[in-house]
Protein backbone atom coordinates (compact mmCIF):
# COMPACT_ATOMS: atom_id res chain seq x y z
CA UNK A 1 0.00 0.00 0.00
CA UNK A 2 2.70 2.41 1.02
CA UNK A 3 4.77 1.42 -1.99
CA UNK A 4 1.99 1.91 -4.48
CA UNK A 5 1.25 5.33 -2.96
CA UNK A 6 4.81 6.46 -3.37
CA UNK A 7 4.85 5.17 -6.94
CA UNK A 8 1.68 7.14 -7.61
CA UNK A 9 3.14 10.25 -6.00
CA UNK A 10 6.33 9.80 -7.96
CA UNK A 11 4.41 9.39 -11.21
CA UNK A 12 2.34 12.47 -10.48
CA UNK A 13 5.49 14.44 -9.76
CA UNK A 14 7.08 13.18 -12.96
CA UNK A 15 4.01 14.10 -15.00
CA UNK A 16 3.98 17.52 -13.35
CA UNK A 17 7.64 18.06 -14.22
CA UNK A 18 7.09 16.93 -17.80
CA UNK A 19 4.03 19.15 -18.19
CA UNK A 20 5.84 22.19 -16.86
CA UNK A 21 8.87 21.63 -19.03
CA UNK A 22 6.71 21.15 -22.11
CA UNK A 23 4.39 24.10 -21.67
CA UNK A 24 6.61 26.81 -20.27
CA UNK A 25 8.13 27.66 -23.63
CA UNK A 26 11.60 26.62 -22.54
CA UNK A 27 13.65 25.25 -25.34
CA UNK A 28 15.29 22.04 -24.27
CA UNK A 29 18.16 20.50 -26.14
CA UNK A 30 19.29 17.15 -24.80
CA UNK A 31 17.96 18.02 -21.37
CA UNK A 32 19.46 21.48 -21.22
CA UNK A 33 17.89 24.72 -22.32
CA UNK A 34 19.68 26.19 -25.31
CA UNK A 35 21.04 29.59 -24.51
CA UNK A 36 20.32 31.75 -27.52
CA UNK A 37 22.39 34.63 -26.24
CA UNK A 38 25.69 32.75 -26.12
CA UNK A 39 25.43 31.67 -29.76
CA UNK A 40 26.50 33.69 -32.77
CA UNK A 41 23.56 34.71 -34.96
CA UNK A 42 24.70 32.13 -37.55
CA UNK A 43 24.79 29.39 -34.92
CA UNK A 44 21.37 30.41 -33.63
CA UNK A 45 19.89 30.38 -37.14
CA UNK A 46 21.20 26.83 -37.72
CA UNK A 47 19.93 25.82 -34.28
CA UNK A 48 16.46 27.18 -35.03
CA UNK A 49 16.26 25.27 -38.31
CA UNK A 50 17.74 21.92 -37.33
CA UNK A 51 17.56 21.50 -33.54
CA UNK A 52 14.54 23.60 -32.61
CA UNK A 53 12.41 22.08 -35.39
CA UNK A 54 11.65 25.39 -37.03
CA UNK A 55 10.93 23.56 -40.27
CA UNK A 56 9.33 20.23 -41.06
CA UNK A 57 12.55 18.44 -41.89
CA UNK A 58 11.26 14.90 -42.21
CA UNK A 59 9.02 15.49 -45.20
CA UNK A 60 10.09 13.44 -48.22
CA UNK A 61 11.34 15.38 -51.24
CA UNK A 62 10.88 14.53 -54.91
CA UNK A 63 14.58 13.98 -55.65
CA UNK A 64 14.82 11.42 -52.82
CA UNK A 65 15.73 11.87 -49.18
CA UNK A 66 14.08 14.40 -46.90
CA UNK A 67 13.74 18.15 -46.53
CA UNK A 68 16.59 18.06 -44.03
CA UNK A 69 18.97 17.43 -46.96
CA UNK A 70 17.62 20.43 -48.89
CA UNK A 71 17.86 22.78 -45.93
CA UNK A 72 21.55 21.97 -45.43
CA UNK A 73 23.72 24.44 -47.29
CA UNK A 74 26.47 23.47 -49.70
CA UNK A 75 29.66 25.50 -50.00
CA UNK A 76 28.43 27.93 -52.67
CA UNK A 77 25.23 28.61 -50.74
CA UNK A 78 27.19 29.24 -47.55
CA UNK A 79 29.71 31.61 -49.11
CA UNK A 80 27.11 33.59 -51.05
CA UNK A 81 24.70 33.83 -48.07
CA UNK A 82 27.45 35.33 -45.92
CA UNK A 83 27.66 38.32 -48.29
CA UNK A 84 24.15 39.37 -47.21
CA UNK A 85 23.50 42.50 -49.30
CA UNK A 86 27.11 43.18 -50.26
CA UNK A 87 28.34 42.91 -53.82
CA UNK A 88 30.61 39.94 -54.35
CA UNK A 89 34.30 40.89 -53.98
CA UNK A 90 36.96 39.56 -56.33
CA UNK A 91 38.47 36.92 -54.05
CA UNK A 92 35.04 35.50 -53.13
CA UNK A 93 34.07 35.59 -56.80
CA UNK A 94 37.22 33.68 -57.70
CA UNK A 95 36.56 31.08 -55.02
CA UNK A 96 32.91 30.52 -56.00
CA UNK A 97 33.51 30.33 -59.74
CA UNK A 98 36.35 27.84 -59.16
CA UNK A 99 34.05 25.57 -57.12
CA UNK A 100 31.40 25.86 -59.83
CA UNK A 101 33.83 25.12 -62.67
CA UNK A 102 35.33 22.15 -60.83
CA UNK A 103 31.88 20.60 -60.50
CA UNK A 104 30.71 21.34 -64.02
CA UNK A 105 29.42 18.31 -65.89
CA UNK A 106 29.29 18.50 -69.67
CA UNK A 107 27.18 16.27 -71.91
CA UNK A 108 28.90 13.31 -73.57
CA UNK A 109 30.21 14.37 -76.95
CA UNK A 110 29.46 17.88 -78.18
CA UNK A 111 26.85 20.28 -76.87
CA UNK A 112 23.83 20.03 -79.18
CA UNK A 113 20.55 21.86 -79.48
CA UNK A 114 17.29 20.02 -78.83
CA UNK A 115 13.73 20.94 -79.77
CA UNK A 116 12.84 24.62 -79.30
CA UNK A 117 9.13 23.81 -79.04
CA UNK A 118 9.74 21.55 -76.08
CA UNK A 119 12.08 24.17 -74.72
CA UNK A 120 9.40 26.82 -75.02
CA UNK A 121 7.02 24.69 -72.95
CA UNK A 122 9.75 24.18 -70.37
CA UNK A 123 10.62 27.85 -69.90
CA UNK A 124 6.96 28.61 -69.13
CA UNK A 125 6.52 25.74 -66.71
CA UNK A 126 7.13 26.72 -63.09
CA UNK A 127 5.82 23.48 -61.62
CA UNK A 128 7.88 21.10 -59.59
CA UNK A 129 9.79 20.30 -56.41
CA UNK A 130 7.53 22.21 -54.02
CA UNK A 131 7.01 20.42 -50.72
CA UNK A 132 5.04 21.46 -47.67
CA UNK A 133 1.35 22.19 -47.10
CA UNK A 134 0.94 21.05 -50.72
CA UNK A 135 3.39 18.85 -52.57
CA UNK A 136 4.05 18.80 -56.32
CA UNK A 137 3.37 15.33 -57.67
CA UNK A 138 5.82 14.73 -60.50
CA UNK A 139 3.86 11.65 -61.56
CA UNK A 140 1.00 13.94 -62.54
CA UNK A 141 3.00 16.70 -64.15
CA UNK A 142 6.66 17.05 -65.11
CA UNK A 143 8.64 19.88 -63.52
CA UNK A 144 9.79 22.76 -65.72
CA UNK A 145 12.58 25.31 -65.95
CA UNK A 146 10.52 28.27 -64.62
CA UNK A 147 12.57 30.79 -66.68
CA UNK A 148 9.58 33.09 -67.36
CA UNK A 149 9.25 33.85 -63.66
CA UNK A 150 12.38 36.02 -63.92
CA UNK A 151 13.24 36.63 -67.62
CA UNK A 152 11.56 38.46 -70.47
CA UNK A 153 11.18 35.85 -73.23
CA UNK A 154 9.46 35.84 -76.64
CA UNK A 155 6.84 38.45 -77.47
CA UNK A 156 4.15 35.87 -78.26
CA UNK A 157 4.13 34.54 -74.74
CA UNK A 158 0.87 35.17 -72.91
CA UNK A 159 2.26 34.58 -69.41
CA UNK A 160 3.59 37.84 -67.96
CA UNK A 161 7.33 37.64 -67.40
CA UNK A 162 9.34 38.66 -64.35
CA UNK A 163 12.39 40.91 -64.31
CA UNK A 164 14.61 39.48 -61.57
CA UNK A 165 16.90 38.33 -64.35
CA UNK A 166 17.91 40.09 -67.59
CA UNK A 167 15.77 40.07 -70.74
CA UNK A 168 16.52 37.11 -73.00
CA UNK A 169 14.55 38.38 -75.99
CA UNK A 170 16.62 37.96 -79.14
CA UNK A 171 19.20 35.92 -77.21
CA UNK A 172 20.34 33.82 -80.19
CA UNK A 173 19.89 36.55 -82.76
CA UNK A 174 22.62 38.68 -81.23
CA UNK A 175 24.94 35.84 -80.26
CA UNK A 176 24.76 33.27 -83.07
CA UNK A 177 25.52 29.60 -82.54
CA UNK A 178 29.30 29.36 -82.33
CA UNK A 179 30.93 26.70 -80.17
CA UNK A 180 31.81 29.38 -77.62
CA UNK A 181 28.21 30.62 -77.38
CA UNK A 182 26.93 27.06 -77.04
CA UNK A 183 29.39 26.27 -74.23
CA UNK A 184 28.71 29.56 -72.44
CA UNK A 185 24.92 29.08 -72.63
CA UNK A 186 25.21 25.53 -71.35
CA UNK A 187 27.38 26.63 -68.43
CA UNK A 188 25.01 29.43 -67.43
CA UNK A 189 22.04 27.05 -67.38
CA UNK A 190 23.93 24.19 -65.69
CA UNK A 191 25.72 26.30 -63.08
CA UNK A 192 25.65 30.08 -63.54
CA UNK A 193 28.07 30.63 -60.64
CA UNK A 194 30.84 29.52 -63.00
CA UNK A 195 30.31 32.75 -64.95
CA UNK A 196 28.43 34.98 -62.48
CA UNK A 197 29.62 34.05 -58.97
CA UNK A 198 26.90 34.41 -56.32
CA UNK A 199 24.27 35.20 -58.94
CA UNK A 200 20.59 34.95 -57.92
CA UNK A 201 20.00 32.47 -60.74
CA UNK A 202 19.44 28.84 -59.70
CA UNK A 203 21.81 26.06 -60.72
CA UNK A 204 19.15 24.33 -62.76
CA UNK A 205 21.48 21.61 -64.07
CA UNK A 206 23.81 21.12 -61.13
CA UNK A 207 20.93 21.01 -58.65
CA UNK A 208 19.03 18.48 -60.75
CA UNK A 209 16.06 20.70 -61.49
CA UNK A 210 16.20 19.89 -65.20
CA UNK A 211 18.08 17.08 -66.97
CA UNK A 212 20.48 17.08 -69.92
CA UNK A 213 17.76 16.57 -72.52
CA UNK A 214 15.76 19.46 -71.08
CA UNK A 215 18.83 21.70 -71.09
CA UNK A 216 19.25 20.95 -74.82
CA UNK A 217 15.61 21.91 -75.41
CA UNK A 218 15.91 25.16 -73.45
CA UNK A 219 19.12 25.97 -75.35
CA UNK A 220 17.26 25.38 -78.64
CA UNK A 221 14.55 27.78 -77.51
CA UNK A 222 17.26 30.39 -76.82
CA UNK A 223 19.53 29.80 -79.84
CA UNK A 224 17.52 28.28 -82.70
CA UNK A 225 16.85 30.97 -85.34
CA UNK A 226 13.33 29.52 -85.78
CA UNK A 227 12.50 29.99 -82.09
CA UNK A 228 10.04 32.86 -81.45
CA UNK A 229 12.54 34.41 -79.04
CA UNK A 230 14.75 35.19 -82.09
CA UNK A 231 11.99 36.33 -84.40
CA UNK B 1 -2.26 68.37 -31.96
CA UNK B 2 -3.10 69.01 -28.35
CA UNK B 3 -4.41 72.48 -28.98
CA UNK B 4 -7.21 72.35 -26.42
CA UNK B 5 -5.48 70.43 -23.68
CA UNK B 6 -3.99 73.34 -21.73
CA UNK B 7 -6.15 75.48 -19.51
CA UNK B 8 -3.77 78.38 -20.11
CA UNK B 9 -5.15 78.74 -23.57
CA UNK B 10 -8.13 81.00 -23.82
CA UNK B 11 -10.56 80.35 -26.57
CA UNK B 12 -9.19 83.34 -28.41
CA UNK B 13 -5.62 82.07 -28.30
CA UNK B 14 -6.79 78.71 -29.44
CA UNK B 15 -8.54 80.26 -32.40
CA UNK B 16 -5.38 82.19 -33.31
CA UNK B 17 -3.18 79.10 -33.24
CA UNK B 18 -5.57 76.75 -34.98
CA UNK B 19 -4.94 77.91 -38.56
CA UNK B 20 -1.18 78.00 -37.94
CA UNK B 21 -1.22 74.50 -36.56
CA UNK B 22 -3.29 73.32 -39.49
CA UNK B 23 -0.95 75.01 -41.94
CA UNK B 24 2.02 73.34 -40.29
CA UNK B 25 0.28 69.99 -40.38
CA UNK B 26 -0.29 70.29 -44.11
CA UNK B 27 3.05 71.71 -45.17
CA UNK B 28 5.60 70.23 -42.84
CA UNK B 29 4.84 66.82 -41.47
CA UNK B 30 8.13 66.40 -39.53
CA UNK B 31 7.30 69.38 -37.30
CA UNK B 32 4.44 67.47 -35.76
CA UNK B 33 5.05 65.62 -32.57
CA UNK B 34 5.90 61.92 -32.45
CA UNK B 35 3.33 59.58 -33.83
CA UNK B 36 2.27 61.99 -36.52
CA UNK B 37 0.45 59.19 -38.27
CA UNK B 38 -0.99 57.45 -35.22
CA UNK B 39 -4.29 59.04 -36.02
CA UNK B 40 -7.58 57.48 -36.85
CA UNK B 41 -6.69 57.48 -40.52
CA UNK B 42 -7.92 54.29 -42.13
CA UNK B 43 -5.52 51.91 -43.91
CA UNK B 44 -6.43 53.29 -47.34
CA UNK B 45 -5.37 56.83 -46.38
CA UNK B 46 -2.13 55.58 -44.84
CA UNK B 47 -1.28 53.75 -48.04
CA UNK B 48 -2.14 56.82 -50.13
CA UNK B 49 0.16 58.91 -47.95
CA UNK B 50 3.00 56.39 -48.41
CA UNK B 51 2.39 56.40 -52.16
CA UNK B 52 2.72 60.19 -52.19
CA UNK B 53 5.98 60.02 -50.23
CA UNK B 54 7.47 57.16 -52.23
CA UNK B 55 7.82 56.38 -55.88
CA UNK B 56 7.10 52.69 -55.50
CA UNK B 57 5.80 50.26 -58.12
CA UNK B 58 5.05 47.85 -55.30
CA UNK B 59 2.72 50.25 -53.48
CA UNK B 60 0.93 51.33 -56.65
CA UNK B 61 0.71 47.99 -58.43
CA UNK B 62 -3.02 47.55 -57.99
CA UNK B 63 -5.26 50.64 -58.25
CA UNK B 64 -8.30 48.34 -57.99
CA UNK B 65 -7.10 47.01 -54.66
CA UNK B 66 -6.53 50.54 -53.41
CA UNK B 67 -10.15 51.39 -54.19
CA UNK B 68 -11.33 48.18 -52.52
CA UNK B 69 -9.45 48.90 -49.29
CA UNK B 70 -12.28 50.90 -47.76
CA UNK B 71 -14.52 47.87 -48.14
CA UNK B 72 -11.94 45.33 -47.06
CA UNK B 73 -13.55 42.06 -45.98
CA UNK B 74 -10.97 41.94 -43.18
CA UNK B 75 -13.04 44.57 -41.33
CA UNK B 76 -15.65 41.85 -40.80
CA UNK B 77 -12.94 39.54 -39.46
CA UNK B 78 -11.88 42.27 -37.05
CA UNK B 79 -15.46 42.76 -35.84
CA UNK B 80 -15.92 39.05 -35.30
CA UNK B 81 -12.55 38.95 -33.60
CA UNK B 82 -13.59 41.69 -31.21
CA UNK B 83 -16.60 39.64 -30.15
CA UNK B 84 -14.47 36.53 -29.70
CA UNK B 85 -11.91 38.51 -27.71
CA UNK B 86 -14.49 39.62 -25.15
CA UNK B 87 -16.47 36.41 -25.05
CA UNK B 88 -15.98 34.06 -22.10
CA UNK B 89 -14.66 30.96 -23.84
CA UNK B 90 -12.78 27.72 -23.39
CA UNK B 91 -12.78 25.23 -20.51
CA UNK B 92 -11.98 28.10 -18.10
CA UNK B 93 -14.82 30.29 -19.42
CA UNK B 94 -12.67 33.39 -19.56
CA UNK B 95 -12.31 36.26 -21.99
CA UNK B 96 -8.95 37.44 -23.34
CA UNK B 97 -9.22 40.78 -21.54
CA UNK B 98 -6.41 39.86 -19.16
CA UNK B 99 -4.03 38.84 -21.96
CA UNK B 100 -0.87 40.93 -21.99
CA UNK B 101 0.44 41.66 -25.47
CA UNK B 102 3.36 43.60 -24.06
CA UNK B 103 1.76 46.85 -22.98
CA UNK B 104 -0.15 45.51 -20.02
CA UNK B 105 -3.16 43.20 -19.60
CA UNK B 106 -5.86 44.00 -22.11
CA UNK B 107 -3.98 46.90 -23.69
CA UNK B 108 -4.25 46.47 -27.43
CA UNK B 109 -3.67 49.99 -28.77
CA UNK B 110 -0.33 49.89 -30.57
CA UNK B 111 0.64 46.58 -28.98
CA UNK B 112 1.08 44.65 -32.23
CA UNK B 113 3.32 47.38 -33.70
CA UNK B 114 5.73 46.61 -30.86
CA UNK B 115 5.86 42.87 -31.44
CA UNK B 116 7.68 40.50 -31.50
CA UNK B 117 8.94 41.24 -28.00
CA UNK B 118 10.32 39.48 -24.93
CA UNK B 119 7.81 38.24 -22.36
CA UNK B 120 9.15 37.52 -18.89
CA UNK B 121 6.34 35.09 -18.03
CA UNK B 122 7.39 32.69 -20.77
CA UNK B 123 11.01 33.80 -21.01
CA UNK B 124 10.58 33.91 -24.77
CA UNK B 125 10.38 36.38 -27.60
CA UNK B 126 6.87 36.02 -28.98
CA UNK B 127 5.02 37.30 -32.01
CA UNK B 128 1.31 38.08 -32.11
CA UNK B 129 0.22 34.57 -33.04
CA UNK B 130 2.36 32.74 -30.46
CA UNK B 131 1.33 35.19 -27.74
CA UNK B 132 -2.34 34.82 -28.62
CA UNK B 133 -2.05 31.02 -28.50
CA UNK B 134 -0.26 31.29 -25.15
CA UNK B 135 -3.14 33.36 -23.71
CA UNK B 136 -5.80 31.07 -25.14
CA UNK B 137 -4.06 28.16 -23.44
CA UNK B 138 -3.25 29.71 -20.10
CA UNK B 139 -6.26 32.01 -19.63
CA UNK B 140 -9.00 30.14 -21.47
CA UNK B 141 -7.70 26.60 -21.06
CA UNK B 142 -7.66 25.64 -24.73
CA UNK B 143 -5.26 22.90 -25.77
CA UNK B 144 -3.42 22.24 -29.04
CA UNK B 145 -6.14 19.82 -30.14
CA UNK B 146 -8.89 22.46 -29.86
CA UNK B 147 -10.01 23.89 -33.18
CA UNK B 148 -9.77 27.43 -31.76
CA UNK B 149 -5.99 27.03 -31.64
CA UNK B 150 -5.37 24.28 -34.15
CA UNK B 151 -6.92 25.99 -37.16
CA UNK B 152 -4.52 28.77 -38.15
CA UNK B 153 -5.63 29.64 -41.66
CA UNK B 154 -8.70 30.97 -43.43
CA UNK B 155 -11.05 33.90 -42.83
CA UNK B 156 -13.39 31.64 -40.87
CA UNK B 157 -10.82 30.59 -38.28
CA UNK B 158 -10.88 32.01 -34.74
CA UNK B 159 -7.14 32.65 -35.05
CA UNK B 160 -7.53 34.91 -38.07
CA UNK B 161 -10.49 36.77 -36.59
CA UNK B 162 -8.69 37.40 -33.30
CA UNK B 163 -5.40 38.32 -34.95
CA UNK B 164 -7.17 40.76 -37.28
CA UNK B 165 -8.94 42.45 -34.39
CA UNK B 166 -5.81 42.77 -32.26
CA UNK B 167 -3.60 43.85 -35.17
CA UNK B 168 -6.14 46.44 -36.32
CA UNK B 169 -5.66 48.19 -32.99
CA UNK B 170 -2.17 49.07 -34.27
CA UNK B 171 -3.33 50.61 -37.53
CA UNK B 172 -1.34 53.77 -38.19
CA UNK B 173 1.13 53.05 -35.40
CA UNK B 174 4.74 53.04 -36.40
CA UNK B 175 6.49 49.67 -36.23
CA UNK B 176 8.66 49.77 -33.17
CA UNK B 177 9.62 46.29 -31.98
CA UNK B 178 11.81 46.56 -28.86
CA UNK B 179 15.41 45.39 -29.08
CA UNK B 180 16.46 46.09 -25.50
CA UNK B 181 16.42 42.55 -24.20
CA UNK B 182 19.33 40.33 -25.26
CA UNK B 183 16.88 37.70 -26.52
CA UNK B 184 15.08 40.25 -28.69
CA UNK B 185 18.41 41.23 -30.23
CA UNK B 186 19.50 37.60 -30.64
CA UNK B 187 16.25 36.65 -32.38
CA UNK B 188 16.31 39.67 -34.69
CA UNK B 189 19.91 38.91 -35.68
CA UNK B 190 19.19 35.22 -36.26
CA UNK B 191 16.24 36.35 -38.37
CA UNK B 192 18.60 38.42 -40.47
CA UNK B 193 20.77 35.36 -41.09
CA UNK B 194 17.67 33.37 -42.06
CA UNK B 195 16.59 36.15 -44.43
CA UNK B 196 19.86 35.93 -46.37
CA UNK B 197 20.29 32.18 -46.03
CA UNK B 198 20.37 30.53 -49.43
CA UNK B 199 19.37 26.87 -49.53
CA UNK B 200 17.34 24.28 -51.39
CA UNK B 201 17.14 23.32 -55.05
CA UNK B 202 16.85 26.91 -56.26
CA UNK B 203 19.54 28.44 -54.01
CA UNK B 204 17.07 31.17 -53.08
CA UNK B 205 16.83 33.23 -49.93
CA UNK B 206 14.25 35.85 -48.96
CA UNK B 207 16.74 38.39 -50.27
CA UNK B 208 16.58 36.93 -53.80
CA UNK B 209 13.16 38.53 -54.25
CA UNK B 210 13.13 41.23 -51.57
CA UNK B 211 16.53 42.91 -51.91
CA UNK B 212 15.82 45.40 -54.71
CA UNK B 213 13.06 47.77 -55.72
CA UNK B 214 10.82 47.30 -58.76
CA UNK B 215 11.55 43.59 -59.22
CA UNK B 216 8.85 41.21 -60.37
CA UNK B 217 8.18 37.49 -60.32
CA UNK B 218 5.93 37.21 -63.34
CA UNK B 219 3.41 40.05 -62.84
CA UNK B 220 3.86 40.41 -59.06
CA UNK B 221 5.82 43.48 -58.02
CA UNK B 222 7.94 42.51 -55.04
CA UNK B 223 8.51 44.67 -51.95
CA UNK B 224 12.08 45.68 -51.11
CA UNK B 225 13.12 44.96 -47.54
CA UNK B 226 15.65 47.83 -47.70
CA UNK B 227 12.91 50.37 -48.32
CA UNK B 228 10.83 50.78 -45.15
CA UNK B 229 8.11 52.84 -46.88
CA UNK B 230 7.19 49.91 -49.09
CA UNK B 231 8.25 47.19 -46.67
CA UNK B 232 5.66 48.32 -44.13
CA UNK B 233 2.90 47.26 -46.49
CA UNK B 234 4.65 43.96 -47.14
CA UNK B 235 4.64 43.05 -43.45
CA UNK B 236 1.20 44.44 -42.64
CA UNK B 237 -0.64 41.22 -41.88
CA UNK B 238 -3.42 40.19 -41.46
CA UNK B 239 -4.45 41.17 -44.93
CA UNK B 240 -7.04 39.87 -47.33
CA UNK B 241 -5.35 38.23 -50.30
CA UNK B 242 -7.73 39.15 -53.10
CA UNK B 243 -6.50 36.30 -55.30
CA UNK B 244 -7.09 33.82 -52.50
CA UNK B 245 -10.43 35.20 -51.23
CA UNK B 246 -9.07 34.82 -47.73
CA UNK B 247 -7.71 36.75 -44.83
CA UNK B 248 -4.07 35.78 -44.27
CA UNK B 249 -1.45 35.95 -41.51
CA UNK B 250 2.32 36.48 -41.29
CA UNK B 251 2.68 32.72 -40.86
CA UNK B 252 0.82 32.16 -44.11
CA UNK B 253 3.10 34.60 -45.96
CA UNK B 254 6.31 33.00 -44.68
CA UNK B 255 5.00 29.51 -45.38
CA UNK B 256 4.14 30.50 -48.95
CA UNK B 257 7.56 32.06 -49.61
CA UNK B 258 9.47 29.00 -48.38
CA UNK B 259 7.19 26.76 -50.42
CA UNK B 260 7.91 28.72 -53.59
CA UNK B 261 11.63 28.70 -52.74
CA UNK B 262 11.43 24.88 -52.59
CA UNK B 263 12.59 24.93 -49.00
CA UNK B 264 10.92 23.37 -45.96
CA UNK B 265 7.58 24.09 -44.36
CA UNK B 266 8.06 26.54 -41.50
CA UNK B 267 6.56 25.30 -38.23
CA UNK B 268 3.78 27.39 -36.70
CA UNK B 269 4.83 29.17 -33.53
CA UNK B 270 8.47 28.20 -34.06
CA UNK B 271 11.35 30.40 -33.00
CA UNK B 272 12.61 30.28 -36.60
CA UNK B 273 9.38 32.00 -37.66
CA UNK B 274 9.49 34.49 -34.79
CA UNK B 275 13.15 35.31 -35.55
CA UNK B 276 12.29 36.04 -39.16
CA UNK B 277 9.31 38.17 -38.15
CA UNK B 278 11.55 40.04 -35.66
CA UNK B 279 13.93 40.91 -38.47
CA UNK B 280 11.27 41.90 -40.98
CA UNK B 281 9.44 44.09 -38.46
CA UNK B 282 12.68 45.83 -37.53
CA UNK B 283 13.19 46.54 -41.24
CA UNK B 284 9.90 48.47 -41.34
CA UNK B 285 10.72 50.47 -38.22
CA UNK B 286 9.20 53.98 -37.95
CA UNK B 287 6.79 53.40 -40.81
CA UNK B 288 3.05 53.24 -40.15
CA UNK B 289 1.34 49.85 -40.07
CA UNK B 290 -1.51 49.36 -42.56
CA UNK B 291 -4.00 47.19 -40.70
CA UNK B 292 -5.91 45.38 -41.86
CA UNK B 293 -4.39 45.42 -45.32
CA UNK B 294 -5.58 44.19 -48.68
CA UNK B 295 -3.11 42.54 -51.00
CA UNK B 296 -3.18 41.07 -54.50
Amino acid sequence: MKNSMSIKTGLAALIAVLTVSCTSGYKKVSGKRANYTTMSSEELAEHLIFKDRGFKLNQKVQEGGTMRDRMKQDEIQKICSALKKRQVDSSTAQKVSTIAKNNMLYPKGSIRLGDWKKGRALVQNAFGFRVGHKTDKHSKRKPGGMCVNCHLLDSKMTIPSGNLGPSLRGYGKTRGQSEGVMKYTYEVIYNPHSVFPCTNMPRLGANGFINQEQIRDVMAYLLDPKSPINQ
Amino acid sequence: MKRNSSKLYTLQQALYTLPIALALAVTSRPLLAECSICTNEPPKQILEMLIKQTDSDYLTQSPQNLIMMSENAAYFSAEEGEELFHEKRGPKKASLKSCDFGKGPGVLKGAYAEMPRYFADTDRVMDLESRLVHCMKTIQGFTNSDKAIKKRHGSGSDMMKLQTYIASQSNGYEWNPPLDHTLEKAMRDAGEVLFYRRAGMLDFSCNTCHGETGKRVRASVLPNMNRPEEWTKAISWPAVRVGQHNNRSSLHRVRGCYWQMRQGRIAKGSDALIALISFWTDAARDQPAILPDLKR
